[in-house]
């Protein structure tokens, strides 16, 4: 316990160390040249203003994780639950996996408008958003970890006597998990993003949508501190992943 | 059943130092159990006729096996050599009901033509690399087979547990095969084909990562058990001397395309023990197997990578 305890600060002490180091740096970078507060505000300055909006800010970071939190678990669901009936369906993805691939290419923000018409400025849209961008990343990737084993061990399953679903659930899926958690994470990114930028241009609430009002209302500071804020919020998220990773690949 | 097993690995446990093996009682009998081959027509249990295989078109066609017949009577303990790329682990595939022979031959399984996978499930079956499964302990891969069967996991984890000492694994259950020496996967991987427990086994070079010392004793340890469950087991291996050591008859194949170029029966007397291998006889065959052997072997450099 305590092992575990002193091993987790010497990995977080010289991360601290260093972002207080860059703090500071900034800070006295700014203070030194005297850059005005629309070209870079002092990071004491902005988290001054992060603990002055605490209420709001807080509120709207919230929307926002929900949001991409949804659109996470929803497109993974989804990406995983294709990426078995292709692989279950060989013509299936003959047909469609190059299509995939293709609208994979396309970023998925060139789809806000289309979702803010077709699912209003609530946060379906921004879900809906968000589940498309996880579920191509999990889907490719899903697909690839699924399709690793090499015949013989496929061959082995067989002479057992497992049928396709005896084969995709002890051997396919454990077998994929690492390309899995590979697509969780990009698509954990990618469900941030497409939310934020969702959110800036069109949304009732979250943090996207204060970026945007603040940078009308020219207020660089609030604008400072909602990125602030959501970059903290994506790690939290990422941090939260890492956990579940160590169980979905926990032979290692 | 299961405690039938456990008696035997007890018994087996043993006898496994090198002590004389005629003074064991359990394996008097063997001139009664086994009939004599010749004596009645008894239905083989597994029956390659005229078994071709071939792979890709025409102009780069690969003849992998050329008119293979074989018979293997239920009981018997059969060893196929035969120098590499002859269609050994093609042969076994075919066996195992993992591919079709092409249609001029037939495998019969109990005298009836088995296609379409009909085998699947019937045979166990140990290839050539260990396959064992990165996320799964030692254990848990061991009981694979079982599972597949729908085998309740703590029982069959039970059975599996039961045999971790006559595998030299004791202790290790808990491992994940990164943890493991290549000796100690192979071993895990002949554990999970014996605990599919079918009559005929199949094993494609079992001991080929085994060094010398835990091979010689995994050999007794083989034979021990087979004597006691007379389950058919064909054995593919490269060792002449294991060959001869282990089998009622020796397979001997040819280059590629592999046919069967002679099947040699071992008369030596029954239980074999670790002596065996300097007595007369045994070298005397091992010398005719020998020159036949090296001559393919040439062969099948020679003629490189034409089929
Ligand atoms: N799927 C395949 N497609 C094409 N050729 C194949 C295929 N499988 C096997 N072969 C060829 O058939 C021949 C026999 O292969 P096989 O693996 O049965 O040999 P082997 O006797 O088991 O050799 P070794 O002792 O080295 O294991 C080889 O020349 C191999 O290249
Ligand atoms: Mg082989």
């Amino acid at each position: 316990m305590a092992g575990r305890l002193t091993e987790t600060l010497h990995r977080i002490l010289p991360v601290a160390a260093g972002l207080a180091a860059l703090l500071l740096l900034w800070e006295g970078g700014v203070w030194l040249l005297d850059v005005p507060v629309y070209v870079l505000p002092g990071p004491f300055a902005i988290l001054g203003t992060m603990v002055d909006n605490a209420g709001p800010l807080g509120a709207a970071v919230q929307i926002t994780l929900g949001e991409a939190l949804a659109g996470f678990v929803i497109g993974s669901l989804l990406g995983l639950s294709i990426a078995i009936v292709l692989v279950l369906a060989p013509p299936l993805e003959t047909a469609l996996l190059p299509l995939v691939v293709m609208l994979n290419s396309v970023p998925s923000v060139a789809f806000v408008p289309l979702a803010l018409i077709w699912f209003g400025l609530g946060i379906a849209s921004k879900i809906a958003l968000a589940s498309l961008a996880v579920s191509f990343a999990v889907l490719l990737n899903a697909i690839q970890g699924l399709k690793r084993p090499e015949q013989e061990a496929v061959d082995l399953m067989r002479s057992f006597g497992a049928g396709r679903l005896g084969i995709l659930w002890r051997l396919r899926l454990p077998a994929a998990m690492p390309s899995i958690v590979t697509g969780l994470r990009v698509g954990l990114a990618r469900s941030t993003i497409a939310v934020i930028v969702a959110e800036m241009m069109g949304a009732y609430a979250g943090i996207g949508q204060v970026i945007y009002q603040a940078t009308a209302q020219i207020d660089y500071l609030v604008v400072w501190a909602a990125v602030f804020l959501s970059s903290l919020g994506s790690l939290a998220l990422y941090g939260l992943l890492t956990l579940i990773d160590g169980r979905l690949v926990w032979w290692r | 059943m299961m405690t039938a097993l456990k008696g035997a690995f007890r018994s087996m446990a043993d006898s496994a130092p090198e002590g004389a093996p005629a003074e064991r009682p359990a394996a008097a009998p063997t001139a009664e159990t086994t009939p004599e081959p010749a004596s009645a027509p008894v239905t083989p249990l597994v029956e390659m006729v005229n078994v071709w295989k071939r792979f890709g078109e025409a102009p780069r066609q690969t003849v992998a096996l050329a008119g293979v017949d074989l018979a293997i009577r239920p009981g018997e303990f059969v060893t196929l050599i035969g120098p590499s790329g002859c269609g050994k682990s093609t042969l076994f595939n075919m066996i195992a009901g993992l591919a079709d022979t092409d249609a001029d031959g037939a495998v019969l399984f109990k005298g009836r033509p088995q296609r379409d996978g009909e085998l699947l499930g019937k045979v166990s079956f140990m290839p050539q690399k260990d396959l064992l499964f990165a996320w799964r302990t030692v254990i848990d891969n061991a009981t694979l087979a079982l599972e597949i069967e729908g085998v309740p996991r703590a029982q069959a984890r039970a059975r599996a547990a039961a045999m971790l000492p006559d595998f030299g694994l004791a202790g290790f259950e808990t491992h994940y095969p990164h943890q493991l020496s290549g000796g100690m996967r192979q071993r895990v991987a002949l554990m999970r084909t014996f605990l599919f427990e079918r009559e005929l086994m199949l094993l494609d070079e079992p001991f080929g990562a085994l060094d010398a010392l835990t091979r010689a004793m995994m050999q007794r340890w083989l034979l021990d058990l087979w004597e006691k469950h007379r389950r058919t087991v064909l054995f593919i291996t490269h060792d002449i001397d294991e060959a001869i050591f282990l089998g009622d008859r020796v397979v001997v194949m040819t280059a590629r395309p592999g046919r069967i170029k002679t099947v040699e029966t071992i008369d030596l007397p029954r239980p074999r023990g670790a002596e065996v291998v300097t007595s007369p006889e045994f070298i005397e065959i091992k010398r005719r197997l020998l020159a036949i052997v090296e001559e393919e072997s040439i062969k099948s450099f020679s003629t490189g990578g034409a089929p």
